[in-house]
C-alpha cells in the first residue's frame, strides 16, 4: 500500500476489535475519536486519485483503494455518516452494538473503495453480517426472527452477487469492478445487477427492508439507513450506469414505496418505505445513465443519507424516550419533545424537496435529466411521486406523530421528553448539513462525478415546488379522513417467500427428517452394534485363543512339572531306581541304535 | 573401528548409563523414603540434563556412530565395551532420559510403601534401557537387555494390582524366552565373524539359510517386545498390574527397544532374509494394527484399552520399517517417539484418575469433565494424538508410515486405513465417556483437579505432541542422515545381490 491512501476501514475494523478492552471514562471519547480517525482518512484520500491499494491473492489482483471522484463522494457521505450514527449512540453500554455498526460501516467504505469484485464481495459480506447484529440488538419479540429474515435474504444476494462475478470473471477474464457493457447484458450482468439491486431494495426483492429497519434498534437503524442500500447505489452506479429496465424498476420502487408509506401505521416502518422510495430515484437516475442523471443520482444518494438519518434520529428518539413506534400509540407529542419535532420537522421538509431543504437540490436533477432523455413518462410519475413523497413524508408523519389525536397512553406521554445531549448534537449536525446543502449545494456539486451545470435555484423550480408541495397539502386536508393510520399488517410481496420458507421448512422436517433418522437408526442398530460384537469378539479371542495357547503352554509345563516333581521324594533309594532305570534305557537305546 | 566417531575427553554416554547405577547404589544405604524420592527425582533429573549435550553436539551429516566409546573387557572371547550413538538412537535415548523424572515424579503419591526399593528399581531400569540403544557389543546389548527384566518384574510384582504375580511372571518368562534364542543367534553369528562388534556383523555375505535362522530368532525376541500380534497378550496383562511409572517406562521404553532391536539388527545383518520374509511381517503388521483396533473398543479396563492401543500403534511402526524405503522407516521411528510421549502421558493421566477413583474401570471414571477440567484438557489432547489428528506428533508419524507404505503396495496401505478409524472410534469413545458420560453417571463431585506437581507432569508431553506435530523437522532432521545411509546400504545390498546372481548364471 503506498503511503498517501490509507484505509478508513482499517480504524473502524481496529477501533470495533480494540472496543471492549476500552472502559470507563475512556469509553466515550474513543467512541468518538475511531470514526472521526476513519473520516480523517477519507478526507485526506479524497486528494489523491487513482490506484492504491493493490494486493496480489492467488491468481488476482485485488484493488483495495480505487479513489474517484464517485467513490470519494460516497465515501465522504458515509464516513460523516459514521461519526454522526456513533455520536448519536454514544451513551449505549454494550459494545457489540458499536462493534457491530464500525464493522458495518468498515464493510461499506471497503465495498466503496474497492475496485475489484473479490474485495467487493468481501466487504459486502461483512456489511451483512454487522448489520445483522443491529436488528438484534433490538431485543424486541420479534427481533431475532426478523434479523434472520433479514441475514437469510442477504445470504441470498450475496450469492447471486457471486454467481454474477464467478460468471462474469469465466467469461471476461478478470475481476475488474467497473462499468460492464449493459447495452449487451449476460446472464452475468442481470445477476450482478440482482445482487446489487437487493441490496438497494429494488421491487421485487424490497421485502426485507422495511420489516428489518423497522425492528432495528433505535440507533441501529440510524446506521442502516445508510449505508446498505446508497452503497448498493454506489455499485449500481459503478457498474450498471445506463442500464434501461433500471429506469423502469427505480419508476416502480418510487411509487410503490409512496403507497405502503401512506398506508402505514409505524413511523419507522413509513421511513423505511420512504428509503425503498427515494432510491428508486436514485435507481431510475442511474439508469437514465448519462452525466446529469449519475451526478442526480449521486446527490441524492448524499442527501437522502442526511435527511434520511436525521428521521431515523428523530424517531429514534421517540422510540427511545416512549418505546413506541406506531402512529395509533403516539401522537400530539410536540408539546413534550420540541427539539425532537424540531429536528423531524427540518427532515420532513427535507425529504419533500421543500425549497432550502436538503432535497431541493438532487430530485429535480435526476427528473430533469429524465426529461432531457425524453423518457417523459419516467419523469412525471416521478414528480408525481414526489408529492406522494410530501403526503406520507411531510405531511402525515409530523402531523400524525408530533400533533393530531394524542394516542399516548399515561405511562407513554410521561415517559416522552426530548433525549440526551448526544442524540440532540448529532440531530442538530444532520439538520444544519440538509439545511446547507439546500441552500448552498455548491460544494456538493463539485464532489459530484461529472461536472454539473445544473442548478436548482431557478425561479421555474421554485415554483413548480411550491405548486406540487401546495395541491399535495390540499389533498391531504381533504382526504386526511382516509390517510389516518390504522393498526394493520399490510401484505407485501414477502408473503410469497415467507410462505415458501414455511414450506421448505416443512419438507426438511418431516420428510427429510424422517430419512435422516431411519439412517441414524440403520448406522445405531446395525453398523455400531455389529462393530462392537466383533470387537468383544476379537477380545474374547484375545484372552481364550491366544492366551489360551500361551497360558495353556505355561499351565501343561507346570503340570508337566508337577507330575515329574513325584519323582522327588526324600528317598535315595527311589531316586537311585530312576536314575539307572534311566541310564539303563538310555544304554539300551545307544546300542541299538550303534549296531543299526 | 571407522565406523565410531570416538568422544575424547569426558564419556558422556557410559557416564549417562552409569550414573541412575549410581544413584541406585547411594540408595542400598540410605533408606529414608522422603531422602529416596528427592535423591532418585534428582538423579533421574541430571541424567535428563546430562543428555542434552548428545543433542547440541550430535552432527545429523555423519553416518558414523557418535560419542563412542571403546574399552576392551574380556579379551579371550572378542567381548568390549563399546558404546555409540546414531541417528536412529539419539531420539531414544533422549526419550528415556526424559521421561524417567516424570515416572519419579508420577510415582510422588502413589507408591506408599517401600518407596526406597521402588525408586532403585527405577533407576536400575534406567540404566539397562540407556544401555540397550547405545550398545554396540552383542554381549553388552544382550547384557543390558536381560537387565532390565529383573526390575520391570519386580516393579510390577510388588507394586501391582490384584492380578500382580500372574502379570509379572507372564511378562518374564514371555520376554525370556524370546530372548534366549537371541543370545543363540548371537553366539551363531559370534562364531561366524569373530567377535560380539556389531557393526563388523553387518552386511555380511552370510548363506541365506543362515541369514533365515538367525532373522527368525531375532524377529522372536523383538516381535515379543514390541509386541507383535500374536506375541502380545502379555502386554495388556502387564500394564494393566503395573503401576504408573511402571506402565509408563513399559509403554515408552521397553516397547521401542523391539522395535528399535528389528531397525537396528535384522535388517543389516541378514538382510536377504528381510526381504525375503517382509511381505509376512508387513501383513502381521497390518493384523497386529487392526486387531489391536477391535480388542481396544471392546474393552471397559481403561488401561486394557491403552495397552491395546499400543499393540496397533507398534503395528505401525513395524509396518514403517519393513516397507523398507526412506519414509516409512522414518516415520517408523519418528513414530516411536510419538508413541512413547503419548502413551506414556496417557498412562499418566489413568495413573491420575487412578489415584482419585481406585479403580481402572471407565464405568466408574465416567463424567469427570465437570469437576477435573485441567485433567480432560491434557486428556483430550493426548488422546488426539493418540488417533492420529493432524496437528499433533502421531499425525506426522503415521502420515509418513503410510506414505512410505503406499510407496511400497497400495494394498497394504489401504488396509491399514480401518485401523485408523478404529483408533478414532475406541479414543473417541474413552474420552467421550471419561469426560461426558452419559444420564447416569456416578457422583464425581469428591473428585479435586490435577495439582501443580500433576500439570507439571503433563506439561511437558503436550508440548511435544504438538512440537513434534506442527514442526517436526528438527527431528526428522536429527534421523535422516542415519537412516538415508542405511537404506543406502541397504540398496548397495541389494544390487551386489543381483550382480552376484547374474555373474553366477
Amino acid at each position: 500500500m503506498t503511503s498517501s491512501f490509507i484505509h478508513p476501514s482499517l480504524f473502524l475494523i481496529a477501533g470495533a476489535l480494540l472496543l471492549p478492552f476500552i472502559r470507563g471514562p475512556l469509553r466515550k471519547p474513543y467512541l468518538f475519536l475511531a470514526p472521526m480517525l476513519a473520516l480523517g482518512a477519507v478526507v485526506l484520500n479524497a486528494a489523491h486519485s487513482g490506484v492504491f491499494g493493490v494486493v496480489n491473492f492467488l491468481d488476482w489482483q485485488l484493488v483495495l483503494g480505487r479513489v474517484d471522484k464517485l467513490s470519494t463522494v460516497f465515501a465522504l457521505i458515509m464516513g460523516l455518516m459514521a461519526v454522526i450514527g456513533t455520536l448519536y449512540g454514544l451513551h449505549i453500554d454494550r459494545a457489540g452494538e458499536h462493534m457491530a455498526a464500525w464493522f458495518y460501516a468498515a464493510g461499506s467504505l471497503g465495498a466503496i473503495y474497492s475496485g475489484d469484485y473479490l474485495s467487493l464481495f468481501l466487504f459486502w459480506e461483512m456489511m451483512a453480517f454487522g448489520s445483522v447484529f443491529l436488528i438484534w440488538f433490538r431485543r424486541g419479540p420479534q427481533s431475532l426472527r426478523v434479523g434472520y429474515r433479514y441475514l437469510l435474504i442477504h445470504t441470498i444476494g450475496g450469492i447471486i452477487l457471486l454467481a454474477g462475478i464467478l460468471l462474469r470473471y469465466q467469461a471476461v477474464g478478470n475481476i475488474t469492478f467497473d462499468l460492464m457493457d449493459v447495452a449487451h447484458p449476460e446472464l452475468y450482468t442481470w445477476l450482478i445487477m440482482i445482487g446489487f439491486g437487493l441490496n438497494a431494495a429494488m421491487v421485487p426483492l424490497h421485502s426485507w427492508l422495511p420489516e428489518a429497519y423497522s425492528e432495528a434498534s433505535f440507533n441501529g437503524a440510524v446506521f442502516l439507513c445508510a449505508f446498505t442500500t446508497k452503497t448498493a447505489v454506489y455499485t449500481l452506479a459503478r457498474a450498471c450506469a445506463g442500464m434501461d429496465v433500471l429506469v423502469v424498476l427505480g419508476v416502480i420502487m418510487a411509487l410503490y414505496g409512496v403507497i405502503y408509506a401512506v398506508m402505514e401505521n409505524d413511523v419507522r416502518k413509513l421511513l423505511a418505505w420512504s428509503i425503498v422510495s427515494q432510491v428508486g430515484y436514485m435507481v431510475a437516475g442511474i439508469g437514465i445513465g448519462t452525466d446529469m442523471a449519475i451526478n442526480g443520482a449521486v446527490a441524492h444518494a448524499v442527501v437522502h443519507i442526511l435527511y434520511k438519518s436525521l428521521l431515523f434520529m428523530g424517531t429514534g428518539s421517540v422510540l427511545y424516550m416512549t418505546g413506541k413506534t406506531k402512529f395509533t400509540e403516539l401522537g400530539g407529542l410536540y408539546a413534550k419533545m420540541p427539539a425532537t419535532f424540531f429536528f423531524t420537522m427540518i427532515g420532513c421538509l427535507s425529504i419533500s424537496a421543500a425549497p432550502c431543504f436538503a432535497a431541493y437540490a438532487s430530485k429535480s436533477m435526476i427528473i430533469t435529466a429524465g426529461f432531457e432523455q425524453h423518457l417523459n413518462w419516467a419523469s412525471w410519475l416521478l414528480m408525481f411521486g414526489a408529492t406522494g413523497t410530501f403526503m406520507y413524508n411531510g405531511l402525515k408523519l409530523p402531523y400524525f406523530l408530533f400533533f393530531g389525536k394524542n394516542n399516548c397512553s399515561p405511562e407513554t406521554w410521561t415517559k416522552a421528553g426530548d433525549p440526551s445531549w448526544n442524540m440532540l448534537i448529532a440531530m442538530t449536525l444532520g439538520a444544519t448539513l440538509c439545511i446547507l446543502v439546500g441552500t448552498a449545494p455548491g460544494f456538493l456539486y463539485a464532489m459530484l462525478p461529472y461536472a454539473v451545470d445544473y442548478t436548482p435555484h431557478t425561479t421555474y423550480h421554485l415554483m413548480e415546488t411550491l405548486q406540487l408541495l401546495g395541491f399535495a397539502a390540499l389533498a391531504f386536508v381533504l382526504l386526511k379522513k382516509y390517510v389516518e393510520p390504522v393498526d394493520r399488517i399490510c401484505l407485501d410481496l414477502d408473503w410469497l417467500y415467507r410462505k415458501a420458507g414455511c414450506g421448505f421448512l416443512w419438507l426438511i422436517k418431516h420428510p427429510l427428517q424422517w430419512c435422516d433418522t431411519a439412517w441414524g437408526e440403520a448406522y445405531r442398530v446395525v453398523g455400531l452394534s455389529s462393530l462392537m460384537t466383533l470387537s468383544r469378539f476379537w477380545s474374547w479371542f484375545d484372552w481364550h485363543a491366544i492366551d489360551g495357547v500361551v497360558d495353556g503352554i505355561a499351565r501343561s509345563v507346570r503340570g508337566l512339572g508337577d507330575k515329574v516333581r513325584v519323582l522327588q521324594s526324600g528317598q535315595i533309594q527311589i531316586t537311585l531306581y530312576y536314575a539307572f532305570s534311566l541310564t539303563a534305557v538310555l544304554l539300551v537305546a545307544f546300542i541299538f541304535f550303534q549296531l543299526l | 573401528m571407522d565406523l565410531l566417531l570416538i568422544k575424547e575427553g569426558f564419556p558422556l554416554l557410559s557416564f549417562l548409563i552409569f550414573l541412575p547405577l549410581a544413584g541406585a547404589v547411594v540408595l542400598l544405604f540410605f533408606h529414608g523414603e522422603g531422602f529416596a524420592r528427592l535423591w532418585a527425582l534428582l538423579i533421574t533429573s541430571l541424567t535428563a540434563v546430562c543428555s542434552i549435550p548428545l543433542l547440541t553436539g550430535f552432527d545429523p551429516t555423519s553416518a558414523k556412530y557418535q560419542f563412542a566409546e571403546a574399552y576392551s573387557w574380556i579379551p579371550r572371547f572378542h567381548i568390549n565395551y563399546i558404546v555409540g550413538m546414531d541417528g536412529i538412537s539419539i531420539l531414544l535415548v533422549l526419550l528415556t532420559t526424559f521421561i524417567m523424572p516424570f515416572c519419579v515424579l508420577a510415582s510422588w503419591k502413589y507408591i506408599q510403601k517401600r518407596v526406597t526399593p521402588f525408586m532403585f528399581c527405577l533407576l536400575i531400569m534406567e540404566t539397562s534401557m540407556v544401555g540397550v540403544f547405545v550398545a554396540l557389543d552383542f554381549v553388552l546389548f544382550y547384557i543390558f537387555w536381560e537387565f532390565m527384566l529383573i526390575p520391570m518384574y519386580l516393579l510390577i510384582a510388588i507394586w501391582g494390582g490384584p492380578r500382580k504375580v500372574y502379570a509379572s511372571i507372564k511378562f518374564f518368562l514371555y520376554t525370556l524366552a524370546g530372548s534366549v534364542l537371541l543370545l543363540v543367534a548371537i553366539i551363531a553369528l559370534y562364531l561366524k565373524s569373530g567377535s560380539f562388534f556389531i557393526p563388523e556383523m553387518m552386511w555380511q555375505p552370510y548363506s541365506l539359510t543362515f541369514q533365515v535362522l538367525v532373522f527368525l530368532a531375532f524377529f522372536l525376541a523383538f516381535a515379543i517386545k514390541v509386541p507383535m500380534f500374536p506375541f502380545h497378550t502379555w502386554l495388556p496383562a502387564a500394564h494393566v498390574e503395573a503401576p504408573t511409572a511402571g506402565s509408563v517406562i513399559l509403554a515408552s521404553v521397553l516397547l521401542k527397544m523391539g522395535t528399535y532391536g528389528l531397525l537396528r539388527f535384522c535388517l543389516p545383518i541378514t538382510p536377504d532374509a528381510t526381504m525375503l520374509l517382509a511381505q509376512p511381517i508387513l501383513w502381521l503388521s497390518i493384523a497386529g494394527i487392526i486387531y489391536g483396533g477391535f480388542t481396544a473398543l471392546a474393552q471397559q479396563d481403561m488401561k486394557k484399552l491403552i495397552a491395546y492401543s499400543s499393540v496397533g500403534h507398534m503395528g505401525f511402526v513395524t509396518l514403517g520399517i519393513f516397507v523398507l524405503n526412506t519414509r516409512g522407516v522414518e516415520g517408523a521411528i519418528l513414530q516411536m517417539i510419538n508413541h512413547g510421549v503419548t502413551t506414556g502421558a496417557l498412562f499418566l493421566c489413568v495413573g491420575m484418575i487412578y489415584e482419585r477413583t481406585h479403580s481402572r474401570e471407565l464405568a466408574m471414571a465416567t463424567g469427570v469433565g465437570k469437576y477435573m477440567p485441567w485433567f480432560v484438557t491434557f486428556l483430550a489432547f493426548f488422546s488426539l494424538s493418540s488417533f492420529g489428528f493432524p496437528g499433533t506428533n502421531s499425525f506426522i508419524g503415521e502420515f509418513l508410515v503410510l506414505a512410505g507404505a503406499f510407496e511400497h503396495n497400495t494394498i497394504l496401505a489401504l488396509a491399514a486405513i480401518p485401523g485408523a478409524v478404529l483408533a478414532a472410534a475406541y479414543m473417541l469413545r474413552m474420552l467421550q465417556k471419561i469426560v461426558w458420560g452419559g444420564t447416569n453417571n456416578p457422583d464425581q463431585s469428591y473428585l479435586t483437579d490435577l495439582g501443580v506437581r500433576e500439570i507439571v507432569v503433563l506439561a511437558p508431553f503436550l508440548l511435544f505432541v504438538f512440537w513434534i506435530g506442527l514442526g517436526p523437522q528438527p527431528f526428522v532432521d536429527l534421523i535422516h542422515g542415519s537412516v538415508s545411509h542405511l537404506l543406502e546400504q541397504f540398496n548397495n545390498w541389494q544390487q551386489h545381490q543381483q550382480v552376484a546372481v547374474a555373474l553366477w548364471r
